[in-house]
């Protein structure tokens, strides 16, 4: 029982980093049916943003609790800028060309921000100055990290606060009615390109706040660090039902928690299969993914 | 007859420029120089280009008027290792330093040895390196069977183990040392609880360690192929709280695992190649390499010592032709940053594994295991 419970909250935990980031996926594609593939480098390059300004922000004796929250929203906010700036140059100008080069354009994207990191940062891994979020706690016998709580925590307060924004406000409003139908809202006064641009920010933000979280956690970023995790949110928004924000987290959380059971029980190297099989799975017995059906009123 | 005339006339030019400009000495190296090992493929060409520095300081190598590097990028892969042994025949190169992972030096020395230029590897420690009867092939560091006899040596010796855990990322090497410290562990007195096998690039361990705190081994075998992987590893361990002696290998051996990990890092073990650093050879190496490339890497002194050695040989055979260079290597005893030694017949320099303690935020020498004795 301790053995599952251990497990179920280390899924729990990589479950929440995978939604926060398929949130941006899924949003994306929701508003101009665009699979950005460079996504996974807005984690990366939060990440690295992260450590440059939390280790900066420490070595001039700002205390931990300052250090994260600043750096949490400054690296936030760069993020974002730079998905709208990736936005301007790589898909607003293809927005009428046939899916498949704007398609082209982000994997060119991903690789171009991929190997942007690996020349201004070098290839070395960047350490995160862990000790500001060290140690946990025992309960019988599952040990929880605080590193753990804070991204349940952080987690649930960016997808809470997402959703008020998506359903209680006016630009939440326009943006549903841009991903319904651009060409009608522009018509009733939304300036539908902002509105996009906007929807890039917000994602962009959310896996930032995610690479920051996974620093902390794993102890160092990586240049390479985007691609895998932005496959798998890939398909955890893919699993429920892209275009959905609440099927994006619940997808998230479902592939966390598959991948971390299968290593647990079934065979370690064969988690990422496992997370695949259920994807596929999934579409072969329904291709609109978990929350597919009420795609109209909660898609943005 | 006027034709006749330029024709001699050109002749006569390019023989004299020939003759004016002395022969460069073209090394090559091939590493990874991107993807995960990076770290290490870096290592390795500054390694290489330090010796170049150095030995042009001391006035260079007669006949040769000048020693260039061409640097190639292998990024681990084999098919891109062959692709870079093309292209370093193509600059014509004599020599190659390189490459890292067994997997690229295994086809790369191949293509290399049709054209007789001699590759000398400086990280790569599968056996079958230099069992393949290659005349062109040398080995600067250990084997890995002669590491996971070191490493069994120590559990049975010195930690009086009683059960071990072992988690490799599916690389021939990492795997390769996993299985025969698996398979040597029984006749040593040791329980195998489990061996279990992660992805490379895999950035969450936490599931596999849940799994390794519930078996509970005296013992935690970690064999990546990865120093900076190997500090995520031991980061996650510390904080699930398993208290088992890590033990660790070469390719987790790097400043990085240090920088990342800090204190969780503390108390772990690693076998490594023995390095005497308070050796004039290294201090030589040393003064060279840290102004211009900081700390050096687990593979630099490997990769110095073996470009040393070829250029050493070059001087002594007064030419790059494979039989005189070969000959040369095989007759010379080396004084290098990371041994003395001298290549043996197969290529292989011989192993002097010893078990390496990370205390304090260095990498202090712990256990000898040719001897059992602490240091």
């Amino acid at each position: 029982m301790d053995y599952f419970l251990q497990q179920l909250i280390n899924g729990v935990t990589l479950g929440g980093v995978y939604a926060l980031i398929a949130l941006g996926y899924t949003m994306v594609y929701g508003i101009i049916q665009l699979i950005n593939f460079a996504h996974g480098e807005f984690f990366a390059a939060g990440g690295y943003m992260g450590v440059i300004i939390i280790s900066y922000l420490a070595a001039n004796g700002v205390s931990p609790v300052v250090c994260i929250v600043l750096g949490m929203s400054l690296t936030m906010v760069y993020c974002a800028i730079l998905a709208m700036a990736v936005e301007k140059v790589a898909y607003k100008p293809l927005r009428n060309s046939s899916r498949l080069s704007v398609l082209l354009s982000a994997l060119g994207m991903s690789i171009f921000l991929q190997n942007g990191l690996m020349l201004t940062q070098g290839v070395y891994d960047k350490p995160y100055p862990t000790a500001m979020t060290a140690g946990g706690f025992e309960l019988g016998n599952v040990m929880i990290s605080y590193m753990q709580i804070y991204i349940i925590l952080i987690t649930s307060g960016l997808l809470v606060a997402l959703n008020l924004l998506v359903f209680k406000t006016r630009i939440g409003k326009a943006m549903r009615a841009t991903a319904q139908d651009k060409v009608m809202s522009a018509l009733v006064g939304i300036n539908s390109n902002k509105i996009i641009s906007l929807t890039f920010a917000i994602g962009a933000g959310l896996a930032a706040a995610a690479g920051i979280m996974v620093g902390f956690y794993y102890g160092s970023v990586n240049y390479t660090m985007g691609f895998v995790p932005g496959i798998k949110a890939f398909a955890a928004a893919v699993l429920g039902g892209i275009g959905n924000i609440t099927g994006a987290m619940i997808g998230g959380l479902i592939i966390g928690m598959v991948e971390i059971f299968a290593a647990g029980y079934l065979s370690s190297e064969y988690k990422d299969v496992f997370a695949f099989i259920i994807l596929i799975a999934v579409l072969y017995f329904r291709p609109t993914g978990i929350m597919g059906e009420n795609v109209d009123d909660t898609r943005v | 007859m006027k034709r006749i005339l330029i024709l001699a006339l050109v002749l006569a030019v390019s023989l004299a420029s020939a003759a004016a400009s002395a022969e460069t000495l073209k090394l090559g190296s091939m590493s990874p120089l991107t993807g995960p090992y990076a770290a290490d493929g870096n290592d390795i060409a500054n390694g290489v280009r330090t010796a170049i520095e150095v030995v042009k300081a001391e006035g260079g190598i007669p006949g040769f008027d000048d020693i260039t590097l061409s640097a190639q990028d292998t990024a681990c892969d084999p098919r891109q290792a062959v692709a870079a042994a093309n292209k370093l025949i193509n600059d014509g190169v004599s020599a190659v330093i390189g490459a890292y992972c067994s997997s690229a030096t295994l086809p790369a020395s191949e293509t290399l040895d049709e054209e007789d230029i001699i590759m000398l590897t400086p990280g790569s420690t599968n056996e079958n390196v230099t069992e393949r009867g290659l005349q062109n092939m040398f080995r600067t560091c250990g084997r890995d069977d002669d590491q996971s006899k070191a490493a069994i040596a120590f559990m049975k010796d010195y930690l009086k183990a009683k059960s071990i855990y072992l988690v490799d990322d599916k690389t021939a090497y990492s795997q390769g040392l996993a299985d025969n410290v698996e398979k040597a562990s029984p006749a040593a007195g040791v329980q195998v609880l489990g061996h279990d096998h992660v992805n490379q690039g895999d950035k969450d361990f936490s599931a596999v360690l849940t799994k390794v705190k519930a078996a509970n081994p005296d013992v935690f075998y970690v064999s990546l192929q990865n120093s900076a992987t190997g500090a995520l590893l031991v980061i996650q361990a510390k904080r699930m709280g398993i208290d088992a002696v890590y033990l660790a290998q070469d390719a987790v051996y790097h400043p990085q695992l240090i920088s990342i990990a800090k204190k969780d890092a503390e108390g772990m073990f690693l076998t490594f190649g023995y390095v005497d650093t308070d050796s004039p050879s290294y201090q030589k190496f040393i003064k060279a390499y840290e102004p211009k490339y900081g700390q050096p890497g687990a593979y630099s002194t490997y990769a110095y010592d073996s470009a040393m050695a070829y250029m050493a040989a070059v001087k002594k055979a007064g030419s790059t032709e494979l039989p005189a260079v070969r000959g040369a290597l095989l007759s010379m005893e080396f004084k290098g940053a990371s041994k003395t030694f001298r290549y043996k017949e197969n290529g292989d320099s011989g192993s002097n594994y010893i078990i390496r303690k990370v205390e304090g935020g260095k990498f202090v020498d712990y256990w000898n295991a040719q001897t059992g004795e602490k240091f």
